[in-house]
């Protein structure tokens, strides 16, 4: 319905405008009018980063449809406070560090203000429930409940204006509070993100992907797509010119499939058009001829001699093997008065950054191609791509633009080769904004593992001999295996000061999606198995779990199982530290149950209840009754 | 992603069952419209087009409710919120508030319309399970010769499968009539992966009335939600308690009993463990919206000993 007029009144301005191909009314104010302070974290209601108040009523603009606003009055974040301005909601915000990538903070705050404004006395349990419908993936939230009740105090007041001022750094930062630089542009929703830019004559990116986990290209005929009125360009592994392939540190993942696809999702053509609205049609339009082959989805069955064989050049499968020894192992393991053997595994995990993959590029005036986007490695990147494109460093470059959440996850250069491509093609710009359903089916995970252990130990808890073997699914493409592989091995067997030592870590291609860079890059699968395994230890040996650490843990002067002589050691500080804020009640694992004494207490986080604004309706009738 | 060639917005019912007569295949009925939009995405209903949209939300006859003779009338465009911030609502159905406390969050609930989510009829919904208990009925209007007509049929008839209703083509769902329960104490149980917008695993809501001094079942309404295709009421136990004396050992026993009921096609020994916990802990906050003391941890374990 491009001719239907829609009158609105944005933020106390006046708005007579065409739907104009935007059917949401997150679309419409970010297309059309301007404002993208509301942002486009899930496209389904669940996230609420597109938060904005319809005549006067919080509503998440990406469940409403453009033509349920016409006559209706909009507030957005940046509608809040005046230009230059924060509202004191914001200026908490600033105060107690509540944005951190800021994705979500423009619709947390417009949460914050609808809590407040619904009920300006609401207690934490209250602010808790109202803001449910916002997620936020950086804060764990308590920094953002801070926030709501400095505000709320401030706008009651409780406590005076100057609670929102900057507390002073005194003579060090460190141990201070010092607010952040980049807050006001967060809170204000004034701050953009690639997907939040716009350049002149800008083409819009769709990308088809592989529907099969393996499979032969036979055809790719991009012909009807490429006739779609409205349709600029396609683009293929065809239009590489330079040598494809990338990866952090195996080039093993063309730009786009090449020959075969091998995983759910890949990319396999991409298409540039006028709307958004159009390069979705046109991939419908492309067809592409699959011969599906056999998959191999296990690590561990991918390893066996005669499995499907994911990329040629690694007829074994395996990304990368970090063998790591130390001592005299099975002296070790014979010196031992007990073995304790265990299998742990740890599943896949999406990163779930609110700020789904995006990128902008273009060939600048120099003819340098040029792409912005959240990159966390934009570096390497330019590297990558100046060979991919075939042209010198200097007529490339990336440009990296606020990182809504990354957490590893934007690590990998998945999507901005396309971008490059298409720029150089049709001399435009483009932009591409992977929507959430994509970001999950596409892009990296965390290593899914399997860990083998095998402990030997004294009656005393004291470590003789270890054997540590790490199988982890490192998916179709090698990405940050290698890496995580290496770091796995390294931490894999904690603080802990061991004579004989035998460790082997493995990344394995398979036909998953591919796995990558994550938060702590691999050392957290190996510490789960580490520490659930002594607890284990612990439980058989009688010992207390901090009394087995205590007897094994490093100290200076001790050398690591990779040769490194240490000079400053924490572990006894930290064991401490955590025993006595636990409240530890000492003793070994089988001795606890129901009968412990040390659940609960301060600092501990009651369970989730909901009704905090109708039950103190109810109390206040019950007094009224009594 | 979600498209559209035209978008209706009817005055008055008369426009607006005019307009759904003439709804080719291709079109679609809205209200709060939160259940369209984020089916039209990938892994659910994909890229989906309309012809035309209805949208209901404007709609006179369809606003706000009336309670008279014991009786409350729930106007199609009702949204959850109102349940959650009228206070003649909340007298008057002492369930549904703690139903949309549970019900998405406060964002969605603004939108989000009763009538719409009996019309989805999804086995999970939240609204169904309130209105059985509550004897609820609906109300349809369709037109016979340019003539607005009218029948009624009870909740439990008008949804009989995983998204299937009674209602024709060319109907609209005008209003739920629901007995009034004021004096009764309500309570709504609900558990999926989180709490603010989940879609439920298993539901429970209570009714209780008790004698004027407080010992004596005089009535109970239970429904349970989310345990097979429809939301189902559980009149045998609400038989086996009426008029006997609320004792812990009595809660205890009945709820025991409906673990069978339990239907689903997925995680059914977890939802029969669920169940048995959702009966005796609806009735139990029932009674104490009632005035009753809540029960302790001991006094739960004693009755189950």
């Amino acid at each position: 319905m491009p001719d239907t007029m829609l009158n609105m009144t944005v933020n106390g301005r006046k708005v007579a405008k065409p739907i104009n191909g935007q059917y949401r009314l997150l679309d419409f104010l970010r297309e059309e009018v301007h404002l993208t302070g509301a942002k486009e974290g899930c496209g389904a209601g669940e996230c609420g980063t597109c938060s904005v108040f319809v005549d006067g009523k919080l509503v998440k603009s990406c469940l409403m449809p453009t033509a349920k606003a016409d006559g209706a009055e909009i507030q957005t974040v940046e509608g809040l406070a005046g230009r230059g301005e924060l509202t004191a909601l914001q200026q908490a915000f600033h105060k107690t560090g509540a944005s951190q990538c800021g994705y979500c903070i423009p619709g947390m705050v417009m949460a914050a203000t609808s809590a407040l404004r619904e009920n300006p006395y609401a207690d934490i349990e209250e602010i808790k429930e109202r803001l449910g419908g916002n997620i936020c993936r950086c804060t764990g939230y308590t920094k953002i409940f801070e926030a709501v009740e400095l505000a709320r105090d401030v706008m009651n007041g409780r406590l005076p204006a100057t609670a929102l001022d900057p507390d002073g750094a005194g003579e060090s930062y460190i141990g201070n509070n010092v607010r952040r630089l980049d807050a006001p542009s967060k809170v204000s929703g004034a701050l953009k993100y690639a997907g939040d830019m716009v350049m002149q004559d800008m083409l819009h990116m769709q990308v088809l992907r592989s529907p099969h986990p393996h499979a032969r290209i036979v055809s790719i005929d991009t012909s009807a797509a490429e006739a779609l009125e409205g349709v600029e360009c396609v683009i293929t592994h065809k239009d590489v010119p330079g040598k494809d392939g990338f990866g952090v540190f195996v080039h093993d993942q063309p730009v786009m499939a090449r020959d075969k696809v091998r995983y759910v999702g890949e990319a396999v053509a991409a298409v540039s058009a006028e709307t958004h609205e159009i390069a979705r049609r046109a991939l419908a339009l492309i067809k592409v001829e699959y011969e599906e082959l056999p998959g191999v989805f296990d690590p561990e069955e991918a390893m066996q001699p005669g499995a499907v064989v994911v990329h040629d050049y690694a007829q074994d499968n395996v990304v990368k093997h970090i063998p790591i020894r130390k001592g005299d192992v099975e002296a070790g393991f014979a010196a031992a008065d007990i073995i304790v053997e265990n299998s742990y595994s740890t599943q896949q995990v999406e990163h779930a950054y609110l700020e789904p993959e995006a990128g902008l590029a273009y060939v600048d005036h120099d003819g340098v191609v040029t792409v912005v986007s959240p990159s966390q490695n934009i570096t390497h990147h330019r590297h990558m791509l100046s060979t991919i494109i075939d042209k010198p460093i200097n007529k490339v470059r990336f440009i990296m633009s606020p990182v809504g959440g990354g957490f590893g996850g934007k690590e990998d250069m998945i999507y901005q080769g396309m971008l490059a491509l298409t720029a150089m093609k049709t001399g435009r710009p483009v932009r591409l904004v992977f929507t959430r359903e994509e970001s999950i089916l596409s892009t990296a995970k965390r290593h899914p593992s399997r860990v083998t252990y095998k402990m030997g130990l004294k009656n005393d808890g004291r470590i003789t001999a270890v054997s540590f073997r790490m199988i982890s699914d490192g998916g179709a493409y090698g990405m940050s295996t290698e890496g995580v592989m290496r770091k796995a091995a390294i931490l894999s067997l904690g603080p802990y000061d061991l004579a004989n030592v035998e460790i082997d870590t493995y990344g394995i291609y398979t036909n998953n999606t591919p796995s990558g860079a994550f938060r702590t890059f691999g050392a957290m699968q190996a510490q789960f198995a580490t520490e659930s395994h002594l607890d284990i230890c612990a439980e058989k040996l009688g010992l207390d779990p901090f009394e087995i650490r205590r007897r094994n843990m490093m100290k200076i002067g001790s050398l690591t199982h990779t040769q490194q002589k240490l000079e400053t050691v924490s572990i006894a500080e930290v064991l401490e530290t955590a025993e006595a804020f636990c409240r530890w009640e000492t003793g070994a694992p089988t001795s606890r149950g129901a009968t412990r004494t040390d659940l609960g207490g301060p600092d501990t986080r009651a369970s989730c209840t909901l009704g905090a604004r109708f039950r103190q309706i109810v109390d206040d009738k019950k007094q009224e009754v009594a | 992603m979600f498209t559209f060639d035209h978008y209706l917005c009817p005055k008055d019912l008369r426009e607006a069952l005019e307009m759904i007569e003439r709804l080719p295949e291709d079109g679609k009925i809205i209200a709060g419209a939160t259940d369209v939009v984020p089916y039209a995405r990938e892994g659910r209903g994909g890229d989906i087009h309309f012809s035309t949209i209805v949208d209901l939300s404007r709609v006179d006859e369809f606003r706000g409710y009336e309670i008279a003779k014991g009786k409350v009338r729930l106007n199609a465009n009702v949204v959850f919120q109102d349940f959650l911030e009228d206070d003649e609502l909340r007298a008057h159905l002492p369930c549904m508030p703690y139903c949309a406390i549970w019900f998405a969050d406060d964002q969605v609930r603004e939108q989000a319309t009763l009538a719409g989510n009996i019309a989805n009829a999804s086995p999970a919904a939240d609204g169904t399970p309130p209105l059985l208990a509550m004897d609820a009925e609906v109300e349809i209007a369709r037109l016979v010769d340019g003539e607005v007509r009218y029948r009624t049929i009870s909740i439990d008839a008008f949804v009989h499968g995983p998204g299937k209703t009674r209602l024709e083509k060319g109907e609209l769902i005008c209003a739920v009539t629901c007995r009034s329960m004021k004096g009764y104490g309500g309570s709504f149980q609900k558990v999926g992966q989180r709490r603010s917008l989940v879609i439920s695993k298993v539901s429970a809501v209570a009714l209780v009335k008790t004698s004027a001094d407080g010992r004596t079942f005089e009535d109970v309404r239970l429904a349970l939600g989310g345990i097979g295709p429809v939301p189902v009421r559980l009149t045998d136990i609400e038989d086996m308690l009426k008029g006997q004396a609320i004792t812990r050992r009595l809660i205890a026993e009945a709820s025991v009993i409906p673990a069978d009921r339990v239907a689903s096609r997925s995680r059914v020994e977890y939802r029969k463990r669920v169940v048995r916990g959702f009966v005796e802990a609806a009735i139990e906050d029932a009674l104490v919206a009632c005035g009753a003391p809540m029960p302790t941890e001991e006094q739960r374990e004693a009755a189950h000993a």
